[in-house]
């Protein structure tokens, strides 16, 4: 073989010195502080032990923002999965402006999540949103809905405003995968009489498996991680409806100015996301070779 | 009598309902950016714009800082975009194409950099850059955009690399080429698709960041885009007009830049099938 075995190792490390600046250090940084108990940022804090640990893991705010983020996470992933699959089903299918809508249906990923919150809080503004309005001149509600207003009414809108963004960009990796699978397949299942249900299952489904791997995981990942379209919109609330674990952990430092509270919730998230993303790797690794 | 195909109808009603979804909103803010601001916000909505202004554009040009922070965006968004590109394709070319020891290991590490959301690094990282002086500049905006963006990057370049095949670096290299030589005179022309692709990945990555910008950022100057029309967002008294022209501009640059190289971003994505 006229590989080197270690050469490799030069390539990847400039990215791997990059990313132990701007993540691994600044992580120890937060474990750091979470130990002490630093408030605004700038001054010096007393050693504070697990303090910090221990009076989160008993907060009621805490609790509440992990199971905001739980939903958050599953309502993402199905309306997300549910989207993408439309869209991409529907773009591998030979239609007349096919090129056309699959160069463009990705508009909503690449504009700024500013512009999307911009969007969503004019077309479901409750006063003079065309949703609304909509809806009272088809006679499906007669007053208008307040989309923001309440708790749970907020967190349907976000979830399905993040997957509106989200959708398209994880429709065109899925469709990359689609392509990559043996037409000939399809036509021997169609001769032997399968229908749609039993052919996206059997045929559809599996061959994704790699594809679906790192959408699993990035995707997960990423869609816990959102922060902006829910502070934008709802700052967290109504009520702290919508205060997801980010939202807690930015609210805890830049607003109320306890740096090394938030130092130690943002420990403690990334300990949950680690354990997510290791179990989640094993799982389908293992999965993975059993088939194989 | 003719046959109704039910599954041409479901096919076709599917498509409608996904054009609505995602396009309608963009007709949308386009068309009440041009609508007088009675109209933008009047209790029954109007499909087409009845009146027709330009004043709120006017406003937002003149009046406005809005394009020394698109300036600021600009600067942002292609300095990030150049320094993550080569990093990845770096990595990817060691990572996907030379296949070290423990190279499977550092392709789900990398990965799983998306296990530490930004809020978790904006604390320690603000920390970090005020002791170093780069608080308030394009420099800390870089470091968390190619952060950000890299790790997918590098991914994204997998399948365009395994579609060349080995055969053409050997001979260069049996011909005394480096290693260096092989990628920049080889690989990289022949992946050139896939280098668009990440490409536009980072720059959008980069031009729609906002929470870094909104904290590390703090004087009027150095704003981005987002970071200026957010603050009109977060206005108790929102100036409807003036906001959509703002959002329409803020979304213009990185629809020119698509309309050149979008088709290879999407082919990129789709053609460059993860086999």
């Amino acid at each position: 073989m006229f590989f080197n075995k270690n050469e490799g190792w030069f390539f990847v490390i400039p990215l791997l010195i990059w990313l132990s600046l701007s993540i691994l250090f600044p992580l120890y940084i937060a474990i750091d502080l979470s130990f002490y108990n630093v408030k605004i940022i700038g001054t010096e804090g007393k050693f504070y032990g697990f303090k910090n640990y221990i009076k989160l893991l008993n907060s009621s705010k805490f609790w509440s923002a992990f199971n905001h983020s739980l939903l958050w996470v599953l309502g993402n992933a199905i309306a997300q999965t549910f989207f993408a699959f439309l869209i991409a089903l529907i773009l591998n299918k030979k239609f007349s402006f096919q090129k056309i809508a699959t160069n463009w249906i990705i508009l909503s990923f690449i504009i700024p999540t500013v512009v999307i919150v911009v969007i969503w809080k004019l077309m479901l503004s409750s006063s003079s949103g065309i949703i609304n309005a909509t809806l009272i001149n088809l006679n499906i509600i007669d007053q208008p809905i307040g989309f923001f207003s309440t708790p749970s009414s907020a967190f349907i809108s976000l979830v399905l405003i993040n997957s509106w963004r989200w959708s398209p960009f994880l429709a065109l990796i899925i469709l990359s995968g689609l392509k990559s699978i043996n037409r000939e397949i399809y036509d021997a299942s169609k001769i032997d009489g399968t229908n749609v249900f039993n052919e996206f299952w059997y045929i559809t489904f599996p061959n994704l498996k790699h594809v679906l791997f790192v959408l699993g995981l990035v995707g997960t990942l990423l869609s816990f991680n959102v922060f902006d379209i829910i502070w934008l919109i709802t700052k967290g609330g109504p009520s702290g409806g919508t205060t997801t674990l980010p939202l807690l952990i930015y609210e805890t430092a830049f607003t109320k100015f306890r740096l090394s509270q938030a130092a130690a919730l943002s420990v403690i998230t990334s300990i949950i996301l680690l354990t997510f993303s290791i179990l989640f790797i094993k799982l389908m690794s293992d999965k993975n070779n059993d088939e194989n | 009598m003719m046959k109704i195909n039910y599954s041409k109808l479901l096919f076709y009603a599917s498509i409608s309902l996904i054009f609505i979804i995602f396009f309608f909103p963009f007709f949308w803010i386009i068309s009440s950016s041009i609508k007088s601001p009675e109209e933008i916000i009047s209790k029954s909505p109007t499909y087409f714009p009845l009146s027709f202004t330009i004043e709120h554009y006017y406003k937002l040009l003149i009046t406005s800082d809005i394009l020394k922070y698109l300036l600021n965006s600009l600067i942002v968004s292609f300095s990030s975009m150049f320094i993550a590109v080569i990093l990845s394709l770096l990595a990817a070319y060691g990572l996907h194409k030379l296949k070290f020891y423990g190279n499977q290991l550092v392709e789900q590490s990398l990965l799983v950099t998306y296990a530490f959301p930004g809020v978790i690094l904006l604390i320690p990282m603000y920390l970090m850059l005020s002791k170093i002086g780069l608080l308030n500049s394009y420099f800390a905006l870089i470091i968390i955009n190619v952060t950000f963006a890299s790790p997918f990057a590098v991914w994204m370049l997998k399948a365009f690399f395994k579609m060349i095949p080995n055969e053409i670096e050997e001979a260069a290299y049996i011909d005394g080429a480096s290693r260096l030589r092989i990628l920049f005179s080889i690989i990289l022309p022949l992946s050139a698709p896939g280098i668009a692709s990440i490409a536009i990945f980072c720059f959008v990555i980069s031009w729609t960041e906002y929470m870094f910008a909104s904290i590390l950022i703090s004087g009027d100057d150095l704003r981005t885009l987002p970071v200026g029309l957010a603050s009109i967002v977060g206005q108790y008294q929102i100036d409807w007009g003036f906001l959509l022209a703002g959002a329409t501009l803020a979304s213009l640059p990185v629809i020119i830049l698509f309309v050149f190289v979008g088709k290879y971003f999407v082919s990129g994505l789709t053609e460059g099938a993860i086999k």
